[in-house]
């Protein structure tokens, strides 16, 4: 068991030192089966680590393996070791099996690029530093995680290199993120220096009995984890990164921009979620701003032209649910929408891919059009999951993981009324612009020719993740329906049940409304942009929609208080201020210089006259001193 | 005289009748090699003569001259700087037009005078040594009359000393106005009997220290310094600013610690002032200096300030370091006039900076020499120079003279500078067509005694800095 | 005779290569090859040593040499000194390597230098007697100072008069310290000696060990260099030809100096210094960052890197405690190796374009893709990324400051984002973005990607496998500490700075 675990991660390790070594010799798609035999062989031992782990159950709870002493410094002891427990389980089980699926989805979206090697090589390195970062048993080998996918976010986005702008989206990316992480890094430093340790599992343990809840030291330490999280999750105020890095390659943008990396930050805040709940006010924050992230995106996305744009505001409108989620201490119901999330976004982004590689990088839904008839199987897997994404009532996975959240906001102990409106009020935004995305780019006449058929390696992927955002929902059914819930039932083995404070009854009577609602959007969605394009037409080219458009100017907010100095400040000292004192002491000594040498113009008379005065001086401080 | 002041006048003797010689053989044989190598042999034997002296020790004549360890040390140095200047003049005086036997004879009359100066213990000896050691410099000087600076440099000289002889005679009439005596050791007691300073007497002093000022090449009587050692003859340059400062050296340490002048605040407040003001004018005037010679000039202005510096602690330590700061500087300045009088030609003399370039790489042997003495002017390990401003600073510390000694750093750094701007241009990599003349046995034995000199103080001083351990008991 | 024997093989080798230089341009190199991989191997066995001894010098020679000031040729290995050396030899070889067919001019004199400046740098490591540390400290200008200014770009000989200006100034200053020390010594004890175990714990009052302390900062913070006095570093970086050698070694022997003498010798007095200290080191991060983010220079700019990873070093060795201590070590070995690197590089490159100007770069990616890779790997590695040592160094600092002066850590945590925004724009002038112009270039060669290798190799097993280095730096961290210790009766003296220098954590009041 404990091999396996090891194994997990070190494979894609291998696959990628093999890729990165040999990979520029090697013909073909070889490359491309490695990559993708070496995430496959991962989600192999993930079936087969879960299938053990579920035998074990109840008795274990978490498997430890510990591979070597990291760092010993003073009372500083880390080992390099994982830890498996239900909650990296559901994440190690994602990882590896979509990862796999858009790996090889990969193999035929990438054929032909010249860096096609490259590209698995990273992705590899990318899936085992996301698996170190959710099986890691202490806080700094989790943080080598973290900083991994941020560095394989970094390549990725940049990947096609030669456009100057995919370089900057990337750079974005990394320092956005990298301001998170180093407020995280000093969230883990004041852990380390309160417990004496940094393995999660003792210093959740010792928590509680340490501090007491809404201490100061708890508000600070968790408000610094939480800056990591909203790095990494693209929460507000530092979200403007995610619809950047769409410039990197389509399957990218699905592994790590929807899937994966950027729920992170869901990741590390259940898994630290005694923290959380020792403050309260951090726990708040989080739950507000996951509610007006999910709202700002929202209306972004409805603004988005460029289909994966409208992808990447979505993602972060939908983890702002999933951090209402866990803001309103529904820890399983965040994590159940991860999951869910995971496979309609991957198959979103995906799908999209495979339009933008038919259509020859054509990326704006208004050049799109009609595509359903020419490419039935990509529409209707698209169908699947828009719907999936919209939450539409009964049929869709998303359904199941959204409605627990709006439930929850509302019923929760810390949830309440306006967290809830504005949860229902996304799901609106949600139906509006996934079926805006799916309507304009399907329906009505074509604009843009598909110039090619994709191919089985594209098609598979897409199939499977559809039938998961259909059937993936079924594992946790709402409470009100019986009681089959066997997806938080594993969960609450690490995370703590909800606590609710509403009555139960009142259940159904939400999931009504919210299902009202979805599909109040979705026929919106079918009266503006099928049926009467016209009535939108003014709002489309309003101001406001514009400013939505540019992502609330955020970027601008930043350009200003941030890039705009610093880059003046380093103009203005290019040239290093501290030059003045070289300049200025040779400057003093050439003056001396020029001085003295006056009196050195080789006429006796002077030379006298300076004896004349040195005696004089000498025999006047002798005498009147 | 007895006996034993023949004996113990031997080295003296020797220097005073190998010019006689010289001139006897001159008018006999006129021939180059003979005569140098007669006086090669000359000042050998003087060298040598110490040694056979030394177990008479001490011993004085009268109240004239002294002969104790700290003398015959002196004549030491003197005698082994003019033994290398000497090796070091061959090749630059081989090839002059003209009589240039006659080089040897006021060389030895120059040593003469400066081995008195070491042996002084009046005024009288002190007077003479320094007039003789004078007039043979102004021949020396202007020795060389077809080129184009050594005749006004003679004259320069001629005057300038000329005033501080005259400075340094009517402050000797005015002490022995004020005290009747004129031997260092009656003066001594005169003063330490007498409780206040009179007026005259301090004039006396003070005139004094124009003439010894002045040959010291402290500023502010420096101003000749440049002029004089761009314009004599290499070699000469070196004598000036070796022999002769040796033998000032001598008996300026030596009548000063008799009179205890450094324990007196006013003479402290003064010769510390021209110190500091020495190494400041010498080393801003050499930074942009563009001519070696002069630079050597304005370098020994500084080292000079260095070197009364360490005096004015005004005990055995004291001038311990002095004398080996001292010893490690002639040896290092030997070095560098040396590589000056080897690629001098009989019509220019190699003294501008640029004459230098990439000489490196064209005579890496003689350029090493020159860098090692630069290096060492400098004060960076390996070379004696380190060693000696490390001593210089250790005492300086030790008794706690903190303003003299950051002074000292200060310039230092200063002075680094324009060492190695001279180190920078030889190891760089133009091209440069001058001609360069050959270099001859004796050329290349003075090189490698000064170069195993400079590294042999730099890396084990430890056995002379015992000698003058034993020699320095003032 | 081990350590004697380190230093004989490098001046022989020096000398040879000098002689052998006039007839042959590949002797002088196989032959300073040679001497450096036969000193890496005398010091590896050492390496078993280091691990098992705890408290004891490794080796420890003591010769007299100049009897009559009580000066020894004393040399002594630590585990400190031990790794230092080991850093030495391998920068080297590096630098041996790596300047194979770069330097082709004069090739015996430059090697005769190189082999010199490691020779006054192993002296300086060695070294435990403080005249002869002096003696190595100003041994090692000289020849830098002809590697610089005979091999190196335009400007540099103009540069090479200021490198050696500043640091002679520094030295002089410590020359004094070191003096002043030796006299205070011998006058309260009546053993007058430079002997650095025997100096350490002599008593004096705090405003004189303050302002001895000074004086050996003065050397050491130019060599590191701290801001301000750091614009000789950046202009010797820009000109050098070698500058491979200073990143790793020369910037060493300061931190190694305020390691190794200014801690344990005035353990109050650089208590009492700590706030300025950290003050200063927090500076020289933001500022060095700051000015890395603004050149267009691409060794320049490496500099600024070094100017502000440098920062880290200075912070840790004034939060007094041993997580930050291993840090330092850490920092000291990684530094050298990931600004080496990176050097490398940027020689390689502006040596292949003939400009160091990184607007003129550009999409060199495409022609150069190994290169590109190597230089990725090491700006992740400057940039403090998980799995390389320098995470190791930068987060023990960093962790060990927080513990004593959370401001301090927290600005110095700003240095994390900064090096994200300096190290990433390197990559994207350089690697990423349009061709600027159709460079026609070639990868590295054979010879260039095996330094590489070795250097990336090292990096990753420091990052991933530390516990070695941690291990072996650990009895020396607790020495340095301990000396603190030691010096308790100075207590009532020095009470002040003590209670200031235990009551910094702003986070007690936080606890429960």
């Amino acid at each position: 068991m404990t091999t396996y675990i090891g194994l997990i991660p070190a494979i894609p390790f291998l696959g990628f030192l093999i890729l990165g070594l040999y990979g520029q010799k090697m013909h073909g798609k070889i490359a491309g089966y490695i990559g993708t035999g070496a995430v496959g062989i991962s989600a192999f031992l993930t079936f087969m680590v879960a299938a053990r782990y579920l035998n074990g159950l109840p008795e274990i709870k978490s498997y430890t393996v510990t591979l070597w002493q990291w760092i010993s410094a003073g009372n500083l002891n880390v080992n390099i070791s994982f830890s498996l427990d239900a909650l990296s389980l559901i994440f190690i089980f994602v990882i590896t099996f979509v990862g796999f699926l858009i790996h090889m989805y990969s193999i035929e979206f990438m054929a032909g690029d010249e860096r096609f090697s490259k590209f698995f090589a990273y992705m590899n390195l990318f899936v085992g530093s996301m698996l170190v970062l959710v099986l890691a048993n202490n806080m700094l080998v989790l943080y080598m995680g973290w900083e991994g996918v941020g560095l394989c976010s970094y390549l990725l986005i940049g990947f096609w290199y030669k456009e100057p702008e995919n370089g900057y989206a990337a750079r974005k990316a990394f320092i956005f993120t990298r301001v998170g992480d180093t407020a995280m890094i000093l969230g883990i430093f004041l852990l380390f220096l309160n417990f004496g340790t940094l393995n999660i599992h003792q210093i959740m343990q010792q928590a509680p009995e340490k501090w007491m809840t809404g201490s100061a030291i708890a508000t600070v330490t968790a408000a610094l984890l939480l800056g990591g999280a909203l790095g990494k999750s693209a929460q507000l105020p530092l979200q403007s990164w995610l619809p950047d890095a769409m410039a990197g390659p389509s399957p990218v943008s699905a592994l790590i921009h929807a899937a994966t990396m950027v729920t992170a930050g869901v990741y590390l805040i259940a898994r630290t979620h005694i923290l959380f709940a020792l403050a309260p006010v951090v726990q708040t924050a989080v739950a507000v701003i996951g509610a007006a992230t999910l709202l700002i995106a929202g209306f972004s996305a409805l603004a988005q032209h460029d289909i994966k744009r409208i992808l990447a505001y979505s993602t972060i409108s939908q983890i702002g649910y999933m951090f209402l989620a866990l803001g309103v201490g529904a820890w399983s119901a965040a994590v159940f929408h991860f999951m869910i999330h995971a496979f309609f976004k991957a198959l979103l982004f995906l799908g999209a891919g495979a339009i933008i590689l038919a259509l020859d990088e054509e990326h704006d839904i208004f050049k799109m059009g009609g595509l359903r008839k020419k490419m039935p199987v990509i529409f209707i897997t698209y169908l699947v999951a828009s719907a999936s994404l919209a939450a539409l009532p009964l049929v869709t996975a998303g359904f199941y993981s959204k409605d627990q959240i709006l439930w929850y906001s509302f019923s929760s102990q810390s949830g309440g009324l306006w967290l809830w409106i504005a949860g229902i009020f996304g799901a609106f935004l949600t139906a509006l612009y996934s079926f805006r995305m799916v309507f304009i780019t399907f329906y009505g006449e074509a604009k843009t020719e598909p110039s090619m058929k994709v191919g089985k390696l594209i098609l598979i992927p897409l199939v499977v993740l559809a039938v998961l955002s259909v059937l993936g929902g079924l594992v946790e059914l709402p409470q009100a329906w019986g009681n089959f819930r066997p997806f938080s039932n594993l969960l609450h083995n690490v995370l703590p049940a909800t606590t609710i404070h509403k009555k139960e009854g009142l259940e159904v009577v939400f999931e009504l409304i919210s299902a009202t609602i979805v599909l109040i959007g979705v026929y919106l969605a079918y009266l503006f942009y099928i049926k009467k394009p016209w009535l939108v037409k003014s709002y489309e080219h309003s101001r406001l929609n514009e400013f939505f458009y540019r992502g609330w100017d955020f970027d601008k907010v930043y350009d200003v208080l941030l890039v705009k100095p610093i880059v003046w400040l380093a103009e203005i000292d290019e040239k290093d201020f501290f030059n003045w004192f070289n300049t200025g002491v040779s400057k003093v000594a050439l003056f001396g210089n020029r001085v003295l040498s006056l009196t050195q113009n080789g006429k006796l008379r002077w030379y006298l006259m300076s004896f004349a005065i040195g005696i004089a001086l000498i025999l006047t401080y002798m005498i009147y001193r | 005289m007895t006996e034993t002041d023949f004996l113990s006048l031997t080295p003296l003797l020797i220097i005073t009748i190998a010019p006689v010689v010289i001139m006897l053989i001159i008018s006999i044989y006129r021939k180059y090699e003979i005569i140098f190598g007669f006086s090669l042999v000359s000042l050998l034997t003087a060298f040598v003569s110490l040694f056979i002296v030394q177990p008479l020790l001490p011993h004085r004549i009268d109240h004239l001259m002294v002969f104790d360890l700290y003398s015959l040390f002196f004549l030491g140095i003197i005698f082994f700087s003019a033994f290398l200047i000497m090796l070091l003049s061959h090749d630059y005086f081989k090839h002059l037009e003209g009589f240039r036997e006659e080089y040897f004879i006021i060389l030895f009359t120059a040593t003469l005078g400066a081995s008195l100066l070491a042996v002084a213990n009046h005024f009288i000896i002190f007077f003479l040594g320094f007039e003789l050691l004078s007039i043979s410099l102004y021949i020396l000087i202007a020795f060389q009359k077809k080129k184009d600076y050594p005749l006004e440099a003679g004259i320069k000289y001629l005057i300038l000393a000329s005033v501080s002889s005259a400075f340094l005679l009517f402050g000797m009439a005015l002490i022995y106005t004020a005290l009747g005596t004129m031997g260092f050791q009656g003066i001594a007691d005169a003063i330490s009997k007498m409780g206040v300073a009179s007026p005259i007497l301090v004039i006396g002093f003070g005139m004094m220290m124009v003439g010894i000022g002045f040959k010291l090449a402290l500023a502010p009587f420096h101003m000749w310094t440049s002029d004089v050692y761009q314009g004599a003859p290499a070699p000469v340059s070196g004598y000036i600013a070796t022999v002769s400062k040796g033998g000032v050296m001598a008996v300026f340490i030596r009548f000063f610690f008799d009179i205890k002048g450094f324990s007196n605040q006013d003479f402290f407040i003064v010769i510390s002032a021209i110190a500091i003001f020495s190494m400041f004018v010498g080393n801003l005037l050499a930074i942009r200096q563009q001519n070696l010679k002069r630079l050597l000039g304005y370098s020994s202005i500084a080292n000079m300030g260095y070197l009364i510096i360490i005096l004015l602690i005004g005990n055995n330590d004291g001038a311990r370091a002095a004398i080996f700061y001292m010893l490690s500087y002639f040896v290092t300045v030997i070095g560098a006039f040396g590589v000056i009088s080897l690629l001098s030609t009989k019509n220019r003399e190699a003294e501008k900076i640029e004459d230098f370039k990439g000489l490196f790489w064209k005579r890496p042997w003689i350029a090493i020499v020159l860098t090692l003495s630069l290096l060492s002017l400098a004060g960076i390990p390996l070379t004696a120079g380190f060693i000696a401003k490390f001593y210089v600073i250790f005492e300086g510390v030790k008794s706690g003279l903190m303003l003299l000694v950051f002074s000292m750093i200060i310039n230092s750094v200063i002075g680094l500078y324009y060492y190695i701007r001279v180190i920078a241009v030889m190891f760089s990599t133009g091209e440069e067509t001058t001609k360069l003349p050959s270099l001859s046995i004796i050329g290349n034995v003075a090189l490698t005694m000064i170069s195993i000199s400079i590294l042999i103080l730099g890396v084990y001083p430890g056995w002379l800095i015992d000698m003058i351990m034993k020699l320095v008991a003032l | 005779m081990i350590l004697i024997d380190l230093i004989i093989v490098l001046l022989i080798g020096a000398i040879l290569a000098w002689i052998t230089g006039k007839w042959n341009s590949v002797l002088p190199r196989i032959i300073s090859l040679a001497a450096l991989v036969v000193d890496l191997f005398l010091i590896i066995p050492e390496v078993v040593g280091a691990a098992t001894n705890q408290t004891k010098w490794l080796v420890d020679i003591d010769l007299s040499w100049i009897p009559a000031f009580g000066i020894n040729l004393h040399l002594a290995l630590d585990g400190l000194s031990l790794m230092m050396l080991l850093l030495t030899f391998f920068m080297g070889i590096v630098s041996v390597i790596i300047s194979w067919k770069e330097i082709n001019k004069r090739v015996g004199f430059f090697h005769f230098n190189l082999l010199m400046t490691l020779t006054g740098v192993v002296g300086v490591f060695l070294s435990l007697d403080l005249f002869l540390f002096y003696f190595f400290w100003e041994l090692m200008l000289v020849p830098l100072y002809f590697m610089i200014g005979i091999w190196g770009h335009k400007n540099s000989t103009a540069v090479a008069y200021k490198f050696f200006l500043y640091t002679q100034a520094g030295g002089l200053l410590m020359l004094i310290s070191i003096l002043a020390l030796y006299f205070i010594h011998g006058q309260t004890t009546g053993v007058y000696t430079f002997d650095y175990l025997q100096l350490i714990g002599t008593k004096m009052p705090a405003s004189v060990a303050f302002l001895l302390m000074l004086g050996f900062l003065a050397a050491f913070l130019v060599k590191l260099p701290m801001i301000p006095l750091h614009t000789w570093l950046t202009e010797v970086y820009s000109e050098a030809p070698t500058a491979v050698l200073l990143s790793a070694l020369l910037l060493k022997t300061g931190a190694y100096g305020l390691f190794r003498f200014v801690v344990p010798l005035f353990p109050f007095a650089a208590r009492s210094f700590a706030p300025v200290g950290m003050v200063l080191g927090v500076i020289a991060i933001l500022y060095g960052a700051k000015l890395a983010f603004a050149q267009t220079d691409l060794k320049r700019l490496i500099a600024y890197i070094s100017v502000s990873h440098v920062g880290f070093i200075l912070l840790g060795i004034f939060a007094f405690n041993e997580i930050a201590y291993q840090g330092v070590v850490m920092q000291m070995l990684t530094q050298g190796i990931s600004t080496g690197a990176l050097l490398i590089m940027a020689e390689q490159l502006s040596e292949r374009l003939h400009t160091r100007d990184i607007n003129q770069m550009g999409g060199l990616w495409e022609k150069v893709p190994i290169m590109g890779t190597i230089g990725l790997i090491f700006t992740m590695a400057s940039l403090g990324l998980p799995g390389f040592g320098n995470f190791i160094a930068e987060l023990l600092v960093l962790l060990g400051v927080f513990k004593t002066n959370v401001t301090a850590a927290v600005l110095a945590s700003l240095g994390l984002v900064a090096a994200a925004i300096y190290s990433l724009r390197i990559l994207q002038k350089v690697f990423y973005g349009r061709k600027s112009k159709n460079w026609e270039i070639h990868d590295l060669s054979i010879r260039e990607k095996l330094v590489a290798g070795s250097m990336i190799i090292i990096i990753v097993g420091m990052g991933l496998f530390p516990k070695p280095v941690l291990n072996i730096a650990k009895p020396v961290v607790l020495k340095s500490l301990n000396t603190q210790n030691d010096s308790a009766f100075l207590k009532s003296q020095e009470s002040k700075t003590k209670v200031m220098a235990e009551n910094t954590c702003f986070l007690k009041p936080l606890n429960r």
